[in-house]
């Protein structure tokens, strides 16, 4: 896999917590100078979740006091470990929601970065943790999923938050991942890279269904993540199992777009990472690309993913890869990491609780790459 | 070493005799006097804090001992009761909203009670060995890894090496089962051993399956020869991690003996064995004693309510290491 | 029968008649790593509300407390790196080292060096307490974090065992390590360190210093150390020096800046010496032999020079004379001002035999030195060092054990057998008693089990036990079993695990409780993805076997998506046997005659007809399943509007059914679920569509 080097060398800044970080996704701005960040935690001491907003200031110059960088400003306690976290901005004010372990999905509106205030909830709407939630952007409604094969559709209003089993295959299909496409359509993803395109104007089953049926030699897995670009809505970016990226496009269904793949045999030759890929995003301007001619449907978008192994980086068609992370993060010496990236000037926020892993092999050349934190999130 | 630091972890129902964690430490099932089997699940794995899951009433005599089923069949427990029947339990459900305890079995073998239930597993199948008050062993196997209903009686017999005499008025207090708890390919092997009023039915034998006639024989017996009349209060099996010999706990009023036994039978079929340490601490009886996960340290406890540790040094000499004793 | 056995549910045989009744009983199981969970219960005491309780008991915490268990975590997480980059150029080195070994030695020091800097910066930052005095005048000492024993005893073991390029230099390294850490001895007895900061905080209210007897103890104890710095910084403070006392006291002060002046020339014998601190720096033994010697001259000089009747300030002249007394080696004044044997073994190295090489010999002073200053409970650090001077490499272990924990112990192995061949050959011995394992190996295991203790640190168990020879594999394995399959992020790093260090059947087992844990928990989709991931044949082909049964069984329409949601599932290439063959074809001519619906549909009834023949063809369909097929299909074989089968169908089927009767004399035939009249009604619809099928052609 070709590695391109980065224009402009990547800054790191580590946030040590001595706790789990659950999710993390940037808090949309309430004012043009506000940059801040929730953070979903679990304290595995005495056992409590909260969910924080912390204010991030941009060390700039003074790189040297990168400790004082994240202030948590409010903290709001579910009753449950936060197994997703999604962000919107409706009108000017920013919402949560917030999807937990015993199967529930609420509501958190921040009136400012300094007070978060619990809207409703809807209770074990599931019949196991919630895998994944997704926000309308804009809107007020949103899509969470499970294992339990169950979708949901939680609306809000100014007060209250309703439920509706949009559809329920009984655990005979489990659900990892969901993404609104349009206020319409949102698609969703799980075992056998599996992906289903719904809409909600046709209830009862899937509108299009892909099920990867891979040739020889590829194995099989769970989709962790799927990004839809707005501009794009016909194409569906999916990262799961032993580095797996590829994008379904709805217009070329028996076909996907493969970025990154393990093969058996072949080993991580054509992959990223051999790891579960934990998150991917498009990325949403050409900064990162020499092939930035989007209006052509022709190429894919470059994208952006972070997975299990420590790997931060972002990909693009016909293997280009630019890794991001790789040796910073191997260096990081505390237990319990936040990092954010400046990449480009924009801003990318990355969090892990370092999972780490060693591989047992003779080529002992490059030992630091083998201890890399988990990456569990990646945003833009 | 320091065993002051400890925490409370859950409370138990009032009425609680008996208690099993499942395999990875995550679920407890608690048995009470009135019939109640009772679940506690931890609310996280990285927590340590439990709630009650569950409460059942699975039968109208008291519960004696909870036994997990092995993780690869569910999540299943056998209850063994005060009236001398077992049976087995299972959390299932057709959908993920229907998940209930339900019970998979019932077994009553008359007049002679239930003692101990060990759960075995081998490459294809789960074995199931349940002793008897009659000095009667007797192995099940499951026939439908899916379902915990239907089990075969595979053999039956009594826990003496001489094949010949049976002992028809045995009557043991209780009794001890340990499988070799390694999994994989070599033939499945238990330890057992009684505490019974019938000497030639109290001292441990290891019974291994001979595959080739589908029968089950004793290798070894661990016990000195003049101590083979010697009840059993307890026996515990190994982990064997790479040991050249199988390592195995066996106590009995004596104390608690540590045994070395070699992987490779010599001629007549015996597999060698030396007792390599007699352990006395505890006032009383040794009712429980386990091996933690590497087999280099040996938890036991007693009718004296004290938890004691043993460890061997570096030279092979085995010590109590620590003690644990429960102050409220 | 069991006649002593008593009957009814009031005697629990296993405790019956045994024991304190009011013993509670107990209920033992290990948890994660080393923590065992206790049930007690308190059955005596029914009337009680209470029920009991289960409590988890730890084993071992290693340490006394010093390090908090998050800050252990840190370190634990911290030392993977380091020790496994040591594992592995150890590796590529002995793989190195056959072709040629001379390179072998010094390159090993040098990543062993490597090694033990990394994990010495992972237990603290260094602040050594006796620089930068220069800025406050008013303090002698700064207040700085307290040192811990952990990073003390590292540094020590660093500094005998590895360092050994500086191991000229060696007492200096110990007047220097004294220095930082002289303050953890501060808690069992006296200390240097301790006097000093005592005097540091009353100084203020002492007018005239050098009419207090603690200004010149407290001189001569930090000179006795050494610690030049604070000396001479204290000296500076005599009453002489100040402006209107300086004509009057011109030939006390002169010997006072002489003694000063002395103190900070004093010759050392070291690779270098910070900027601030006193004393002038040797590398070479030559060279410092010469200035030693001159300068033990000038102190014996001054001594017996003439100023000192001069000097009408009693006190300083006979505190100065104690500081020369002390410079000179005096061992009477070194006793005196020393607290402690170490300290007393430190001014030895200093003044008096400087030039000591060799661990035997410093062995000898320390021994000479504790039988000057016994102790009743000698501090752990101590014993550490007694044990490394006495080259006992199972002390050492052992204090470090005892003291410090698995994690200590587990890392600081690698320090003790640099270069020596008796600690090398008894930790890397194989003994049978251990399993066939080496000490070293124990240790790991041991530290490895304590990680899994915990549900932070269980994943980074598997970086010691790969190095682990020989039984490392045998408890990750266990390790992994015991990691609950229900969550997903647990069971895939469990999974990743299990790939990275090749443990294809764990791998396997993990995923069949999985698919087991999610089919019975109503997952079936959950379910069968694991169990095909973990290939397992036998469960899946029972969940065939399930399907089966509703073949020939009128199901409803939500039993039948499911049924057919199953059927799925199953589909696999993987799974090319027989029976999902046969279970495809069935669920479409199911389905077909589902669409059927009212009777009417001849085009939805044909293509039911041809998948009935598309089963009753194929060799995979189980005979027992024909009667039911054809039941299945009486709608279809009276089928009102034309006949649907031609006549050769129509004979195959009749000629199936002619078999099936046979069969039936056979024993083991499977007698299907279907009312008596069903053969015959069967029989009689092929008759009549046989008529009309030979009418209609």
């Amino acid at each position: 896999m070709a590695v391109r080097p980065l224009s402009r060398p990547v800054e790191i800044y580590k946030h040590p917590l001595h706790k789990y970080v659950d999710a993390v996704r940037w808090l949309p701005p309430i004012s043009a100078l506000d940059r801040h960040a929730v953070l979903a935690l679990f304290d595995s001491d005495c056992g409590s979740s909260s969910v924080e907003i912390h204010s991030f200031l941009n060390p700039k110059t003074d790189a040297s006091s990168t400790s004082a960088m994240l202030t948590a400003l409010t903290t709001w306690n579910p009753p449950s470990r936060v197994s997703s976290l999604k962000t919107t901005l409706i009108g000017h004010r920013p919402f949560i929601a917030v999807s937990t372990a015993d199967g529930s999905v609420y509501l958190v509106s921040a009136h400012d970065a300094h007070t978060l205030v619990e809207i409703g909830a809807v209770h074990e709407v599931h019949a196991c943790p919630v895998s994944c939630i997704d926000l309308l952007e804009g809107g007020s409604e949103c899509v969470s999923v499970g294992e339990d094969g169950k979708v949901n559709l939680v609306s809000f209003g100014s007060s209250t938050v309703t439920n509706t089993l949009f559809f329920d295959s009984n655990g005979l299909v489990s659900y990892s991942a969901a993404k609104w496409a349009s206020p319409n359509e949102f698609a969703t993803g799980g075992l056998d890279f599996g992906l289903q395109w719904w809409d909600r104007r046709k209830p009862g089953s899937p509108v299009s269904q892909f099920k990867c049926n891979w040739a020889q030699g590829r194995a099989s897995g769970i989709i962790h993540s799927i990004d839809i670009h707005p501009s794009r809505k016909h194409t569906c970016l999916a990262g799961g199992s032993l580095g797996t990226i590829f994008a379904w496009d709805l217009r070329w269904q028996h076909e996907p777009i493969i970025f990154s793949e393990s093969r058996i045999g072949v080993g991580s030759k054509h992959s990223v990472s051999e790891s579960e890929v934990w998150e991917v995003q498009c990325v949403c301007d050409g900064r990162s690309t020499s092939t930035s001619n989007f209006s052509s449907s022709s190429r894919m978008l470059p994208i952006m993913m972070c997975s299990e192994d420590g790997i931060l980086a972002v990909l693009e068609q016909g293997m280009n890869l630019l890794v991001i992370s790789d040796s910073q993060m191997s260096s990081s010496r505390n237990v319990f990491h936040f990092w954010f990236y400046i990449f480009f000037r924009k801003l990318m926020a990355v969090f892990a609780f370092p999972i780490y892993s060693c591989k047992r092999t003779e080529n002992t050349s490059s030992v630091n790459s083998q201890f890399r934190p988990k990456v569990c999130s990646c945003l833009q | 070493m320091d065993c002051k630091t400890y925490k409370s972890v859950l409370k138990l129902d009032k009425g609680t005799a008996c208690t099993a964690w499942n395999y990875c430490g995550q679920r407890l099932a608690a048995g009470t006097v009135d019939g109640t089997l009772a679940v506690f699940d931890s609310t996280d794995h990285a927590s340590s804090s439990f709630r009650c899951s569950s409460r059942v009433k699975v039968h109208k005599a008291g519960i004696l001992k909870v036994v997990w089923v092995p993780p690869e069949y569910g999540d299943a427990v056998a209850c063994i009761f005060y009236d001398g029947g077992f049976s087995i339990w299972e959390e299932a459900g057709e959908d993920s909203h229907s998940v209930q305890w339900k019970l998979c079995e019932f077994f009553n073998r008359g007049s002679s009670k239930v003692l101990d239930i060990q759960f075995g597993v081998s490459p294809t199948s789960l074995k199931m060995v349940s002793t008897y008050s009659d000095g009667y062993i007797q192995v099940y196997e499951l026939s439908n890894p899916l379902e915990l209903k239907n089990w075969q009686l595979q053999a039956e017999f009594q826990n003496v090496i001489d094949s010949i005499s049976t002992f028809r008025k045995a009557s043991c207090l209780s009794a001890s089962i340990s499988w070799n708890p390694m999994r994989g390919g070599q033939e499945l092997s238990f330890i057992m051993g009684f505490n019974s009023d019938t000497p030639q039915l109290n001292s441990s034998k290891v019974w291994e399956f001979d595959g080739a006639h589908q029968r089950w024989l004793p290798v070894a017996e661990l016990a000195l020869p003049e101590e083979r009349g010697d009840r059993v209060y307890s026996a515990a099996w190994a982990p064997n991690i790479g040991r050249p010999y199988e390592l195995i706990a066996v106590a009995t009023e004596r104390g608690i003996a540590i045994w070395h036994i070699g992987l490779n039978p010599d001629l007549d079929g015996r597999l060698p064995m030396e007792r390599v340490a007699l352990l006395s601490g505890h006032e009383g009886e040794v009712w429980q004693m386990e091996w933690d996960m590497s087999g280099m340290t040996l938890a036991t406890t007693g009718s004296d309510g004290v938890v004691r540790f043993w460890q061997s040094n570096s030279n092979g000499v085995w010590q109590g290491q620590a003690t644990f004793v429960h102050t409220s | 029968m069991p006649e002593t056995a008593p009957a009814g549910g009031e005697v629990v045989p296993m405790s019956s008649g045994h024991g304190q009744p009011l013993a509670p009983r107990l209920s033992i199981c290990w948890s994660r790593g080393n923590s065992l969970r206790v049930s007690l219960f308190s059955l005596a005491s029914f009337e009680d509300e209470a029920g009991g309780e289960v409590v988890e008991v730890k084993l071992c915490d290693g340490g006394d407390g010093e390090i908090s268990n998050a800050q252990w975590r840190t370190i634990a997480y911290d030392s993977v790196s380091p020790f496994a980059m040591l594992q592995n150029r150890r590796n590529s080195m002995s793989s190195f080292s056959n072709i040629n070994p001379s390179p072998y030695h010094l390159e090993c020091w040098e990543y062993m060096m490597d090694y033990s800097k990394d994990i010495n910066v992972l237990l603290g930052n260094k602040k050594s307490s006796v620089d930068s005095l220069i800025e406050d005048p008013d303090i002698f000492l700064k207040k700085t974090e307290e040192p811990t024993c952990l990073k003390a005893a590292w540094e020590l073991m660093e500094m005998f065992y590895v360092n050994k390029l500086s191991q000229a230099w060696l007492p200096e390294r110990i007047v220097d390590w004294l220095a930082d850490y002289d303050r953890l001895f501060a808690a069992l007895h006296g200390t240097v360190h301790m006097k000093v900061m005592n005097f540091q905080n009353v100084h203020n209210d002492i007018e005239v210093y050098e009419d207090d007897l603690r200004y010149w103890d407290v001189i001569e104890s930090a000179l006795a150390v050494g610690w030049l710095e604070i000396a001479v910084k204290m000296l500076r403070r005599h009453g002489s020096y100040q402006l209107d006392q300086l004509s009057n006291r011109e030939t006390e002060n002169g010997l006072v800046e002489a003694v000063a002046l002395l103190i900070s020339k004093m010759p050392r014998m070291r690779s270098e010496l910070e900027p601030g601190r006193l004393g002038e720096c040797y590398k070479a033994k030559p060279d410092f032999i010469k200035a030693w010697d001159k300068w033990r001259g000038q102190i014996t000089k001054l001594d017996s020079c003439a100023f000192w009747i001069q000097c009408h300030h009693g006190q300083t002249r006979e505190g100065l004379k104690k500081l020369l007394q002390i410079l000179l080696g005096n061992t009477n004044s070194l006793l005196a001002a020393t607290t402690n044997w170490l300290e007393l073994c430190v001014s030895h190295l200093i003044y008096i035999r400087p030039f000591t090489v060799g661990l035997e010999s410093m062995y000898n002073l320390a021994q000479n030195c504790i039988q000057l200053k016994p102790m009743s409970s000698p501090h752990k650090l101590m014993n550490i060092i007694i044990g490394i001077l006495g080259e006992n490499t199972e002390v050492v272990l052992a204090e470090c054990s005892k003291e410090f924990g698995p994690w200590m112990v587990a890392h600081a192995i690698e320090l003790l057998t640099v270069g020596s061949n008796e600690a090398e050959s008894l930790l890397h011995e194989e003994r049978y008693n251990l399993g066939e394992i080496s000490l070293e190996e124990l240790h790991r295991l041991a530290y490895a089990q304590v990680l899994s203790s915990h549900a932070l640190t269980w994943q980074i168990a598997p970086v010691y036990l790969s190095s682990c020879m020989k039984h490392g594999m045998g408890l990750l394995e266990i390790l992994l079993y015991k990691q609950p399959v229900q969550l997903k992020e647990l069971l895939l790093k469990n999974l990743e695990i299990c790939r990275l260090y090749d443990l294809d059947d764990c791998s396997s087992n993990i995923m069949k409780m999985a698919g087991v844990y999610h089919w019975k928990h109503g997952r079936k989709g959950s379910g069968i993805y694991w169990l095909q991931q973990a290939r397992d044949e036998f469960r899946l082909n029972k969940i065939a076997q399930q399907l089966f049964a509703s073949v020939g069984k009128s199901i409803s329409d939500e039993s039948f998506k499911q049924w057919e949601g199953l059927i799925g599932l199953l589909d696999s290439e993987s799974n090319a046997a027989g029976g999902f063959e046969f279970l495809h074809k069935y669920r479409d001519f199911k389905r077909s005659l589902q669409q059927i619906g009212d009777g009417k549909n001849d085009i939805a009834a044909q293509k039911a007809i041809d998948s009935l023949m598309l089963l009753m063809r194929n060799t995979s369909t189980p005979q027992r399943f024909w009667l039911p097929l054809l039941n299945d299909s009486l709608k279809l074989l009276n089928w009102q509007h034309r006949p649907l089968l031609s006549v050769s169908n129509t004979n195959l089927l009749l000629n199936k059914l002619q078999e099936l009767s046979s069969a039936r004399l056979h024993p083991g035939f499977v007698k299907p679920d279907l009312p008596a009249e069903a053969l015959n009604s069967v029989r009689l619809a092929l008759a009549t569509n046989l008529g009309r099928a030979i009418l209609e052609e």
